[in-house]
């Protein structure tokens, strides 16, 4: 967890970078930093995927995200936004351990959560996606039977069956 | 049967083949109205009229009435008769249409029945000779029709547009037929084939065989196609080529696809390399599609299940083909037999598209015309 931790944090200053760019305001982790870039976009996406409670990460994370894509290391044109960012990182920094710590364990037994629901859901989702073939090819048949039969008309003075020939089939 | 059944109704030139059979099989009459009434050319076509005589040769006391324009017909259904018998097919269909209709007749004939049939044996159309051989036989033997006169040879091969090709047919009668639990489809055990090629080069049935293998050795390696190249008088009147595959399970479900060259004069020429190749896929498609009976003896094992003896039959079938569908609502209207029709999705063990079970119970069909030793 340690571990994770300590790549949580490089992942932000990393994010630090990204919107500071090059300016020398990146302290003493700068180089952890800068070494940890090298794995690019694959780390990019999932600090997105766990930035999601992450308020004042999210607010960045469309700006960081784009300047990832555009260019990678967005070098000389960001850095106007830099100060701001020096200003706002450093309790962002802790609170973003905090939250991702208590997520991490609950996540773990999310999936036996509501399981009997989960699988009457899957249930109802089978029932309605399989086509119910019979009525497909039969047609409602059990009901024209059920007309057929309950024709008192046809009969001759209580004894007497007038058989008529099938209704012409298409 | 024995009811004195009025006749059925019907209007259009489709099914024609499924009315007929099942109108002799149960005994009511059936009159067909409005073939091709609205068409240029209305009324019934020669195949179609061939077919009307050839249900005359195998049967006794028909009654068939065709009126002027050939747009009605009215067929009450004789004893089926069976024994030698010679027809010449139209060559606007192949054998095997006519062959699919003989398949569903020939176990209730009084007589054994010895057919020869002359006309094109394999076209882009109809099920082919080769086809009904290796996958209709075996299904017919899983109901008890089963004896070493079932038989169907290719005499000669032929292709449209001339035809030219003959083929001899016969099948011993039984009085009833067994039902059926067809419930395990298997896993594909061996690929066979036929590669056959009638006045054009010898060569081209080994070009499709080697592109066809091409496909099918990545999957399983006990593939083997033939070649059959017939020469002089049993190479029919048109040239051409083309090939069957079947897939034999553990099970002994037999599982096919086909494709035949264009006929002379019409369409593109075909590369033997191509049609091998596609036809493989074709076979992948099928495997894929499943079940224990292939897609085109879906309707006659159908029947046969119908007409067998009063007790249950099941059968796991790939997904239902149109012909299939319109057949289960022919079989209500003639025999009053709906089928239990179960969904069974492929789940992770049974690999390919979803499998419909079929249940029913047969009505206890026998065969009364057969003669007693």
């Amino acid at each position: 967890l340690t571990d994770r931790l300590n790549r949580e944090k490089s992942l932000t200053m990393k994010k630090a970078v990204l919107t500071a760019s090059d300016s020398d305001h990146c302290r003493t982790e700068e180089a952890f930093a800068s070494e940890d870039e090298s794995e690019e976009s694959s780390s990019l996406i999932s600090e997105e995927e766990d930035a999601e409670n992450e308020e004042m990460v999210r607010k960045r994370l469309p700006k960081s995200s784009q300047e990832g894509r555009g260019q990678k290391l967005g070098p000389e044109d960001t850095i106007d936004e830099a100060s701001d960012v020096e200003d706002i990182f450093q309790p962002e920094e802790d609170y973003k351990e905090e939250s991702n710590y208590s997520t991490e364990t609950s996540g773990t037994l999310k999936w036996k959560e509501d399981l009997s629901r989960k699988a009457a859901e899957a249930f109802l989702r089978q029932q309605q996606a399989t086509p119910n073939l019979r009525k497909l090819i039969y047609g409602t048949v059990t009901e024209d039977n059920e007309e057929d039969d309950g024709d008192p008309r046809e009969e001759l003075g209580g004894l007497f069956r007038v058989s008529q020939p099938d209704r012409e089939c298409k | 049967m024995a009811t004195p059944t009025h006749s059925l109704g019907y209007a259009g030139c489709n099914f024609l083949r499924q009315r007929l059979v099942l109108a002799t099989l149960s005994g009511r009459p059936v009159k067909i109205r409005k073939i091709r009434a609205r068409d240029d050319n209305p009324g019934l076509r020669d195949f179609e009229a061939s077919f009307i005589r050839l249900m005359d040769k195998i049967t006794n006391g028909s009654r068939i009435e065709i009126n002027q324009t050939g747009t009605t017909l009215y067929y009450q259904p004789g004893l089926l008769y069976g024994g030698t018998v010679e027809h010449d097919c139209s060559v606007l269909r192949s054998i095997g249409y006519y062959l699919e209709a003989l398949l569903c007749l020939a176990p209730f004939m009084k007589h054994p029945l010895r057919i020869v049939l002359r006309g094109v044996t394999n076209d882009q159309v109809d099920p082919s000779v080769d086809v009904l051989k290796a996958t209709a036989l075996p299904l017919l033997k899983q109901f008890g029709i089963d004896s070493e006169s079932l038989e169907l040879k290719v005499v000669r091969r032929g292709m449209p547009p001339g035809g030219g090709g003959e083929v001899f047919f016969s099948c011993p009668v039984r009085k009833a037929l067994k039902p059926i639990q067809l419930m395990d489809p298997g896993k594909i055990k061996r690929i066979r084939g036929v590669a056959y090629s009638v006045r054009v080069s010898p060569q081209m049935a080994n070009r499709i065989v080697d592109s066809a293998r091409g496909v099918l050795n990545k999957f399983i390696p006990d593939v083997y196609i033939y070649t059959d190249h017939m020469k002089g008088p049993n190479s029919g009147k048109s040239p051409g080529f083309g090939l069957s595959l079947v897939a034999e399970t553990t099970s002994g479900t037999f599982l096919s696809a086909e494709l035949a060259s264009n006929p002379q004069g019409q369409g593109a020429a075909m590369l033997p390399e191509d049609l091998g190749r596609d036809c493989a896929r074709l076979l992948l498609e099928e495997i894929y599609r499943g079940g224990c009976v292939d897609s085109t003896n879906q309707s006659l094992a159908l029947l046969l299940m119908t007409l067998g003896q009063q007790d249950v039959s099941k059968v796991l079938l790939g997904p239902l083909s149109p012909y299939t569908i319109e057949f289960l609502r022919h079989l209500k209207s003639f025999f009053q037999i709906m089928f239990k029709i179960e969904t069974k999705p492929c789940g992770e063990e049974l690999k390919g598209g979803d499998k419909v079970l079929m249940t029913c119970v047969g009505v206890g069909f026998s065969n009364l015309s057969k003669t007693l030793k």
